[in-house]
């Protein structure tokens, strides 16, 4: 690890030493000293990835349960903090004010659902993955095949928004073509995932997380202190900056005789502008019932997203999983207290008509060079935006490649498979879904955030439901899980199907009434609550849950 | 034999104290939790009130004289800010902003002399096509085409200042002279400017109560609660629920 640190060292003060390009363009030119502090922290990922190397399927989908509890919760944190965190949810409430905080509350007040319903439990029943979890739990082939295929569409769906926020972020740095920056990001995020496997990705992850955290509060310090609000905590000092935007600022806004001003010379002034902070503004085209729906959504989503439920696996005892989700929750505050700011500050900083309405999914660099930080620590934040889309995706395909070797090839096609061909298996789906994610991020199909909701949304109305259910009463069934499955399903599909119509220009009947009440990016308020009753209902009308299944959950889960 | 129902376990009928217990706090954290999400949010929505911005009322009392034409120029004035009150927002719709920018060229070339009309129209022409040749522009000429954009709009709001007050260091010089278009429609009677009262009333009009109106730490006190205490409240019950349930489990002698 020492050898490690070292070479980050070294490449970074390589890069310290070029001279800070001057702002002259928020896009399009190639940024040297951004370029290669992002390239230093790729050749670390790399380098950690083949240090701690996945040696047999246990490394590969559960690090060999050998993480501590603080070590889980950095790597937890770091996993969960994607591009979505990091880029998109800034943007969200640069553009769509109080609604975008529905993002902040739904991604960190499901971890108190993980933690109360799901975490201890989870490592108690002893699965590696969620369909093993739920084919056993359930005495399903079926089951387990069906959520072995969500748990690939959910993790597909969640790595769109990431592959969409690395090819942001590579576009910026190397002022290249949006495709080619897809392209680039995702090859070596795959090549980085084949080489460590869960192990090496949970290593990384904690070395990740400490990038993020780094480059993500630094500039915040620095706009804090530079435009004059309170500096030493400036998740806190930003709420001056919010005051700010709603009352207006007027021009030229001095600060001890000098004015202040943003790297185009603006001055650091502002119409008032209280649609950035009342909720669910009219202006803002969002309602409060979206607001409502969102929240819903991704706090029951965090609490089904096969990757995160995996991470309980992977730590060495049950008193662990619960404090590893305590650590996490902090780890992710710690990042999600200061989101708000860049929104905050971006709007100040944009306000001038020349710098005109930015691009959302790029808020947090557009911010921090707009602020004229230095373009060393802008890069810094955008090699931070990458670590965290990697940690990320990293978790996710290894979800993904675990439910297609381990859920569907392993327990359902050849049972007597060598864990050498397991693990050749597992890669042949990591490579398989990494090529189709890189395809249906190149379509660019909405904003990072709102991408990944979607993934929420299919985890909350199918595998949240079978988990709560399966871990919190014995009555429910394999008949009850199947129809709940298949109304969480019906609602996913109805969902998409008018977002796909919709996006193609076509129209289905009810298309205004079907986007707006089950739009794809917060279907779950629907769909979860619905699977649930389903399941109940079909449960408690067939054939009861067989006593070994009642005896494992009554003595092992719940002793 | 076994019976099926020895096992029957939900986590509303526990089989044991510890179970009891351990639901106990669960509702109790799952109550507390969701009241303080969702319970807020629904109080906030309970005592709102649509409330209009200052310019909504100025705009709404003036609205009906711009439209008989029989305003001084005094009175346009308050009108034009209004208007770049309403344009300087960057929340407004490329559509909306057409809308505006047509207004606010209207109300402009009302308060400049018919004798510098011309020379005002020539500026703003020659600065469309400067603006529109940005697209084909990258690197150096880019930046240099957007600095010789800024000083034409500087030369501009210093050639308005004697008749609007805006001058190019004020908040609404530079929103104004960015908002002049070369064509526009005379009248306010036009089709063009029929969006114009619903357009202010939808960005002049905001959902705000005593708990959006109060400050805490600097924040609108809705926005601190949302944006950092929920968030404290979540890790703090984690905490809290963590160290009740290994404080029972080790009352009760339980090894997990």
């Amino acid at each position: 690890m020492k050898r490690i640190y070292l070479t980050i060292i070294i490449l970074l003060s390589g890069a310290l030493t070029l001279s800070a390009q001057s702002l002259t363009q928020l896009e399009g030119s190639f940024k040297t000293g951004p370029a290669i502090i992002l390239i230093a922290t790729l050749v670390t990922f790399v380098l950690v990835g083949i240090f701690f190397r996945a040696k047999d399927p246990a490394d590969y989908y559960a690090a060999g349960r050998s993480i501590s509890k603080v070590g889980s919760g950095m790597a937890i944190a770091s996993n969960w903090m994607s591009a979505a965190s990091v880029l998109g949810m800034a943007g969200m409430m640069y553009g769509f004010g109080y609604n975008g905080l529905a993002y902040v509350v739904g991604w960190t007040g499901g971890y108190v659902l993980l933690l109360i319903l799901m975490a201890a439990q989870i490592r108690k029943y002893g699965k590696y993955t969620a369909p093993d979890f739920i084919g056993d739990r359930f005495y399903s082939r079926d089951l387990r095949i069906v959520s072995a295929i969500f748990t690939i569409l959910i993790s597909f769906a969640y790595c769109v928004g990431q592959f969409g926020g690395i090819g942001l972020m590579f576009k910026w740095i190397l002022g290249i073509d949006y495709a080619w920056s897809v392209i680039i990001g995702s090859s070596v995020v795959l090549l980085y995932t084949l080489i460590s496997g869960m192990i090496g990705a949970t290593k990384n992850m904690q070395i990740q997380y400490v990038i993020i955290v780094v480059s993500f509060l630094l500039p915040v310090f620095i706009l804090a202190f530079k435009f004059d609000y309170f500096w030493l905590v400036p998740q806190i000092g930003y709420g001056a900056a919010v005051t700010d935007i709603v009352q207006g600022i007027p021009a030229p806004n001095l600060s001890g005789g000098a004015a202040l001003l943003n790297a185009y010379g603006h001055d650091l002034a502002i119409v008032p502008s209280p649609e950035f902070a009342m909720p669910w503004d009219p202006s803002s085209g969002t309602t409060f019932f979206q607001w409502m729906a969102v929240c819903f959504s991704l706090m029951v989503g965090t609490a089904g997203l096969p990757h995160v439920i995996q991470r309980f696996y992977v730590v060495p005892k049950v008193t662990d999983a619960r404090w590893s989700v305590v650590w996490g929750l902090f780890f992710i505050c710690l990042v999600y207290w200061t989101a708000p700011s860049y929104a905050a500050f971006g709007k100040l900083l944009s306000s001038n008509h020349e710098v005109g309405v930015l691009a959302k999914d790029a808020i947090v660099v557009y911010t921090a060079q707009l602020g004229g930080v230095n373009s060393l620590v802008v890069g810094l934040l955008a090699a931070g935006a990458i670590s965290a889309a990697f940690s990320t995706v990293a978790g996710l395909l290894v979800a993904g490649a675990s439910a297609f070797s381990h859920d569907l090839y392993v327990k359902v096609i050849n049972p007597n498979a060598t864990p050498k061909r397991q693990l050749a298996i597992a890669r042949i789906g990591t490579i398989l879904m990494g090529v189709l994610v890189t395809i249906v991020a190149l379509m660019k199909l909405g904003l990072i955030a709102q991408l990944v909701s979607v993934a929420f949304s299919m985890a909350a109305c199918t595998i949240f439901p079978l988990f709560l259910l399966g871990i919190w009463w014995s009555g429910s069934n394999r008949a009850g899980a199947k129809a709940g499955l298949f109304a969480g399903i019906l609602v996913t599909t109805i969902s998409l199907t008018y977002f796909i119509v919709g996006l193609s220009g076509g129209s289905l009947p009810g298309q205004a009434f079907v986007s707006y009440w089950l739009n794809v990016w917060y279907f779950a308020w629907l769909g979860a609550p619905l699977a649930i009753v389903v399941n109940i209902v079909v449960s408690k009308l067939t054939t009861p849950t067989p006593l070994e299944i009642k005896k494992f959950l009554a003595e092992q889960v719940h002793n | 034999m076994e019976s099926t129902d020895q096992y029957n376990f939900s986590i509303f009928s526990p089989r044991n104290l510890h179970g009891r217990k351990n639901r106990n706090v669960i509702f109790s954290m799952l109550l507390i939790w969701a009241v303080a999400v969702f319970g807020f949010q629904f109080l906030l929505r309970a005592i709102e009130k649509p409330t209009p911005e200052k310019s909504l009322g100025i705009f709404e009392t003036e609205w009906p004289y711009v439209l008989a034409d029989s305003k001084t120029e005094a009175e346009l004035n308050s009108f034009l800010s209004t208007l770049i009150h309403v344009k300087g927002k960057n929340i407004v719709t490329p559509a909306d902003q057409n809308v505006l920018s047509a207004a606010i060229s209207n109300v402009v070339f009302r308060m400049v002399p018919d004798s510098l009309g011309l020379t005002l129209a020539s500026q703003i022409e020659e600065r469309e096509a400067l603006e529109a040749s940005l697209v084909q522009l990258n690197g150096q000429q880019f930046v240099d085409a957007r600095m010789v954009i800024r000083d034409k709009t500087n030369r501009m709001t210093e050639f308005l200042e004697p008749y609007t007050g805006y001058g190019a260091r004020s908040l609404e010089g530079p929103i104004l002279a960015a908002s002049l278009r070369s064509e526009f429609s005379t009248s306010f009677n036009d089709e063009s400017y029929t969006r114009l009262p619903d357009l202010m009333k939808l960005y002049l009009t905001h959902n705000q109560s005593v708990l959006t109106d109060t400050k805490v730490l600097g924040f609108p006190f809705h926005y601190f609660y949302t944006a950092v205490f929920l968030l404290i409240l979540f890790v703090g019950l984690c905490i809290v629920y963590n160290l009740l349930i290994e404080w029972r489990l080790r009352k009760q002698g339980i090894v997990e």
